[in-house]
């Protein structure tokens, strides 16, 4: 990255790691799709930019990003016809169709000489704006900036919108959904194809801020770890998930010097307390504590 | 006109027969009760006909369209409503949002996004709130709501979208005498708009309601009649009323 502000650079990483947030948020949050495997579609993005822009030489923004856009329509249009086409699945398939997903994606970047291998893919040119390279920090905040108020902005749409009930109604019981005439495997279909649009763009942004992509930006890592900000921030909310991964990636980057060794397992500890005793997420504590004060008024 | 014909259905588990050669039909704006002793496949028939289950062999005719190998979802586009033993609404959800749950669900996705029709919706929403005593109620969840009233919720939001046939399975499970009454009001009003198929266990709340009744025993239709001849039917006293 070419600026030196590195607070910018870090907000820009958590912007771009925001919609992908959102993207596990619309699919499981929102309508019950427990997927692991969102980090699988942001690396294909961010890997097809990578290799468009560099071996191609097309630097254009507009043009990457309908690559990008493209990319995850088609790809997240594949895996939820083979997950979503036939009879009613569980979560927990769900869940380990996605993991191994991101397990064969993470692999196949490892050991692919066209993909870089364990090297990834370095030296990609900035994005570029009718011919004006955006290569400053500010300009590739900006950039980050906006693609995270759109998806944002979108998504609150969505779920503010009719549809967002039905997808409500999905996640809490989708077997009742079916009953009401509801076709199920279209409304699960269409989000998890609008959620890899999302992960695919984070990840075409990633490539194009970062100037370099990597096996681990695919893989099983990443994809529980976005998992985890969602769980601690509280599935069923945008703010909740966000401030998660804002408040993680900030101590995260002080902890892991101050603490190497212990900060995962802290980090571990966090996510096993958060799920047995505030399933809602860390942002549900405030109204927990409301809900035990009248109860105690009550009693 | 008959609406349901449920035509020599039977249903296997393995090498366990839960339902043999049910027949059974139900006209338009009649109420039919099925009842029978537990285990006399009363659940499964009725899985059967609203598509949660797929019938072994048989047939199972919805204004003449064969829905025997249709899903729930088709099934319920041809105008078949349910309500479960257990009310299956949305806890987390106001009643206002249950039943608009209930009628969009005929709303294609891209209806749904652009919110099409939520405001021709808030209209019906009031009226079928009000008629099944839930107008106090609206904006409040439904995990709130007492028991009773979860269970009016459901058929609320099974009579939203004006089915032509209401199943209905053991709905005042639970239920204080006051509320049965108002339930067996609430099914009466119902029927005049469509056909009813109660799933009961209890006759006396059942013979005051239905037009007809069938009675299950091992998966058989022993008897079929009006209540009063289920009631003096002696082959239905000996596999049933004696036993309940």
């Amino acid at each position: 990255m070419a600026g030196n502000d590195y607070l910018t650079q870090v907000i820009t990483r958590i912007l771009i790691y925001g919609i992908l947030v959102l993207s596990v948020e619309m699919c499981w949050g929102q309508t019950g799709i427990f997927t692991f495997g969102q980090a699988a579609l942001f690396g294909l993005g961010g890997y097809v930019i990578g290799l468009v822009s560099k071996h191609m030489s097309v630097p254009d923004l507009g043009i990457l990003m309908l690559i990008a856009i493209a990319v995850g329509t088609l790809a997240g249009f594949i895996i939820a016809i083979f997950l979503f086409s036939g009879k009613r699945v569980g979560e927990l398939y769900v869940a380990l169709v996605t993991l191994a997903i991101s397990y064969i994606c993470e692999r196949l970047a490892n050991s692919w000489t066209v993909l870089g291998s364990g090297n990834g893919i370095p030296g990609i040119p900035y994005p570029t704006i009718f011919g004006h390279e955006i290569s400053t920090s500010a300009g590739l905040f900006f950039l980050a900036f906006s693609f995270f108020a759109t998806a944002l902005m979108l998504c609150i749409y969505i779920v503010n919108s009719q549809f967002g009930l039905t997808m409500n109604a999905v996640r809490d019981d989708e077997e009742r959904a079916e009953f009401f005439g509801y076709k199920r495997s279209a409304v699960q279909i269409v989000i998890f194809v609008f959620a890899a649009i999302l992960a695919s763009v984070g990840g075409a942004l990633f490539a194009m801020t970062e100037g370099f992509v990597s096996p681990s930006m695919s893989g099983l890592a990443l994809s529980t770890t976005t998992v985890l900000w969602v769980v601690l921030g509280g599935r069923g909310t945008f703010f909740g998930p966000l401030l998660a991964l804002a408040v993680l990636q900030v101590v995260n980057i002080e902890m892991q010097n101050a603490l190497p060794s212990l900060w995962p397992i802290l980090v571990g500890s966090l996510l096993l307390l958060t799920m047995i005793f505030l399933p809602k997420g860390l942002t549900s504590i405030p109204s927990k504590i409301r809900e035990k004060r009248a109860k105690r008024i009550y009693t | 006109m008959t609406l349901l014909v449920i035509d020599k259905v039977s249903k296997h588990f393995g090498s366990l027969v839960a339902v043999s050669d049910a027949t059974l039909d139900i006209g338009e704006k009649e109420i039919v009760g099925l009842i029978g002793p537990n285990g006399s496949g009363k659940s499964t028939l009725l899985h059967a006909i609203c598509g949660r289950t797929f019938a072994t062999s048989g047939s199972i005719y919805l204004n003449g369209s064969d829905v025997t190998a249709l899903s729930p979802q088709q099934r319920a586009k041809l105008g078949m409503a349910i309500k479960f033993q257990l009310a299956r609404i949305y806890l987390e959800k106001t009643v206002r949002e249950n039943i608009l749950i209930s009628l969009q669900a005929g709303e294609s996705i891209w209806s749904q996004l652009r919110s099409k029709s939520l405001k021709d919706f808030q209209k019906k929403i009031i009226e079928i709130a009000d008629e099944f005593q839930l107008s106090e109620q609206l904006d409040q969840l439904a995990k709130s709501l007492s028991h009773g009233q979860q269970q009016w919720l459901e058929i609320a939001m099974a009579m939203a979208v004006d089915p032509a046939l209401l199943l209905l399975d053991e709905p005042t499970a639970g239920m204080s005498p006051k509320e049965r009454a108002d339930t067996a009001i609430l099914i009466k009003k119902a029927a005049q708009r469509c056909g009813v198929l109660i799933v009961e266990h209890d006759l006396d709340f059942i013979k005051e309601l239905c037009n007809r009744i069938s009675v299950l025993h091992q998966g058989r239709i022993v008897a079929t009649g009006t209540p009063r001849e289920i009631e003096s039917s002696p082959a239905v006293k000996e596999v049933y009323l004696t036993r309940v």
